[in-house]
């Protein structure tokens, strides 16, 4: 399992598109919306404004990974070479675990970095809240790469894959990670994906208080973000059991 | 219950009533219907077919990668699955189905780390297959033969006791498949069981013992390669005759009739009774006698309304009608 692992994170370095996106792009966003903002000094629970986007960046840059890394496992298996190690000894339940353990050690890359940068950058909470909230985004960033299984089994193509590392983007609007939302749009916002990841990952900072861009201060439940990771995680996993027995049914 | 299989080795393949059904859309299609199949050790057989024949299909469920509808399928007295597993059956399968970003060493090394091969084995395969130069090679700057003998040495791994093949040499040029092929003969002679898919007539003719003709899911022609050819396929015997219309209407039961001018063709399972008729009864001369070219028997067992060639293991095969 060690010699997958090590040549499946080598195929990834090969592709210097997604390293610069998935390890890049995040941090880049932190220190353009966070870091070097005027209100990123502002408080927020017991830390401040930088810290809560060093969160949301870190959390958009872990799903964008886990999602490219699920909906490549998806087309390369549908595409063959799951035929191919179908005449090995090769577990399906070994080859997903080798999956989803790259899916969480790629999402390492951009958490750390953008975490880096926040430290550097004088990001503050608690020590507990960087902590916390850190193993929140990891463990996190593995439910995600159901999304990009979905995708990639539905659609079997790179293209569809590429279109759900798009919606990160809608998503991540709608996840309340680079724009802080309120009104209807808040209450639809609370429905999507993203919203509860990055609400959880933010809680050990925020203890719940939200900040709406016009300058309203509310306060949500912890269960809010709870209840929309389990049953995002709930969902993601009957689509994806369900189209792999649907690609088995194939010839 | 009593099998073959009790009182000796048991066979490479053995595939009873296999019935393979998919839905689709337009209702449910028979991929394979009712085969039976049974392969000995040391055999080298070819599954030969038209493309949706049924081929790959009978070949999936050998390699426990798709369940049977119905019937049964055992590997070397194994489920397929378990036989896969003990690493005693391989296969390379058609195009597709490698990284594109590993190099051939690596999707070596990724392949042998999920069996229990000794260290040396990856050098091992690389010398087999002929891949010396190509270890460094990412796999998308290796042509077409370069990658087949890429999956061949990915199915030498585990030393398999049966090798299977789905169309092998396709995208394959001349001299890349003529060197496969000698690769191919050579774990022949080291007594490996060899079963080959393709639609390449050349290719079962020249390389199988025993030709299995499938066409629409089922077996239509199963014999060794010179029996199929010979019997099976017929022959073409030809002569000068002074009477052509009566030459045609004495040989009228015999086989397919057709004139050249003052040359009678007859197409024959026979060709002993018409030679014999030709040069004694019809004052024929200038006879020829050409095998039929695999080919002709190709296709004309493939057709539609198709003939059937009865399977008897025992026996020589024997061409019919299609009764059902």
């Amino acid at each position: 399992m060690t010699t997958m692992l090590r040549l499946e994170l080598l195929r990834l370095l090969r592709d210097p598109v997604t390293v610069f996106f998935t390890a890049l792009l995040p941090a880049f966003f932190y220190v353009v919306f966070g870091a070097a903002q005027d209100f990123g000094e502002v408080r927020v629970g017991n830390g401040d404004v930088a810290m809560s986007v060093m969160i949301a960046m870190a959390a958009y840059g872990a799903v964008s990974a886990t999602i490219g890394i699920g909906g490549a496992a998806a087309v390369e298996r549908s595409q063959g070479w799951g035929r191919q190690l179908g005449l090995t000894p090769l577990e399906d339940r070994t080859h997903v675990t080798v999956k989803v353990v790259l899916a969480v050690l790629v999402a390492c890359v951009p958490i750390t970095l953008v975490y880096a940068i926040g430290a550097l950058t004088g990001a503050e909470g608690s020590l507990l809240a960087w902590a916390l909230s850190a193993v929140v985004l990891v463990l996190g960033a593995a439910v995600f790469s159901l999304y990009g299984l979905c995708f990639g089994l539905a659609f079997r193509s790179e293209a569809a894959v590429a279109g759900a590392g798009g919606s990160v983007v809608v998503l991540g609007f709608l996840g309340n990670i680079f724009f802080p939302l309120s009104g209807v749009l808040l209450e639809v916002a609370r429905w999507t994906p993203l919203y509860g990841y990055a609400s959880l990952a933010r809680f050990p900072l925020t203890e719940g208080t939200l900040y709406a861009a016009d300058g309203t201060v509310s306060s949500e439940a912890l269960w809010v973000p709870l209840v929309n990771v389990a049953g995002w995680w709930a969902v993601l996993a009957l689509v994806a059991t369900w189209l792999v027995r649907r690609g088995r049914a194939r010839p | 219950m009593t099998t073959p299989a009790d009182t000796g080795p048991a066979p490479a393949i053995d595939l009873r009533g296999l019935r393979q059904t998919f839905p689709t859309r337009a209702g449910e299609v028979v991929a394979v219907d009712h085969l039976d199949l049974r392969v000995g050790a040391g055999e080298v057989v070819a599954l030969l077919g038209p493309n949706g024949a049924g081929k790959t299909t009978t070949l999936d469920v050998v390699l426990g990668l798709t369940r049977p509808t119905a019937g049964t399928a055992h590997v070397l007295g194994l489920p397929p699955r378990q036989a896969v597993q003990e690493g005693r059956v391989s296969a390379v399968l058609q195009t597709g189905g490698l990284l594109a970003d590993l190099t051939v060493g690596e999707t070596l090394r990724y392949v042998a780390a999920t069996y229990p091969c000794p260290p040396g084995r990856v050098a091992e395969v690389v010398e087999l297959a002929g891949l010396g130069d190509l270890v460094r090679r990412r796999v998308s700057r290796c042509s077409g033969g370069e990658q087949q003998r890429l999956r061949f040495a990915l199915a030498l791994l585990p030393d398999p006791e049966l090798l299977v093949l789905d169309e092998p040499t396709a995208g394959m040029d001349v001299a890349a498949r003529r060197a496969f092929w000698a690769t191919m003969h050579e774990e022949a002679r080291r007594g490996r069981t060899v079963v080959f898919a393709t639609h390449y007539l050349e290719e079962a003719d020249a390389f199988a013992e025993r030709i299995v003709l499938v066409a629409r899911g089922r077996v239509v022609a199963d014999g060794p390669t010179g029996e199929v050819r010979a019997r099976a396929l017929g022959r073409v015997v030809s002569a000068v005759v002074p009477d052509v219309a009566a030459a045609a209407r004495r040989l009228d039961g015999l086989g397919e009739v057709s004139t050249d001018g003052g040359r009678l063709r007859v197409r024959t399972g026979d060709a002993d009774a018409v030679a014999r008729a030709l040069l004694t009864e019809l004052d024929g001369h200038d006879l020829e006698v050409v095998g039929g070219s695999l080919e002709d028997a190709f296709l004309a067992l493939t057709a539609d309304p198709p003939a059937d060639l009865t399977t008897d293991p025992t026996g020589p095969a024997v061409l019919q009608e299609e009764t059902r």
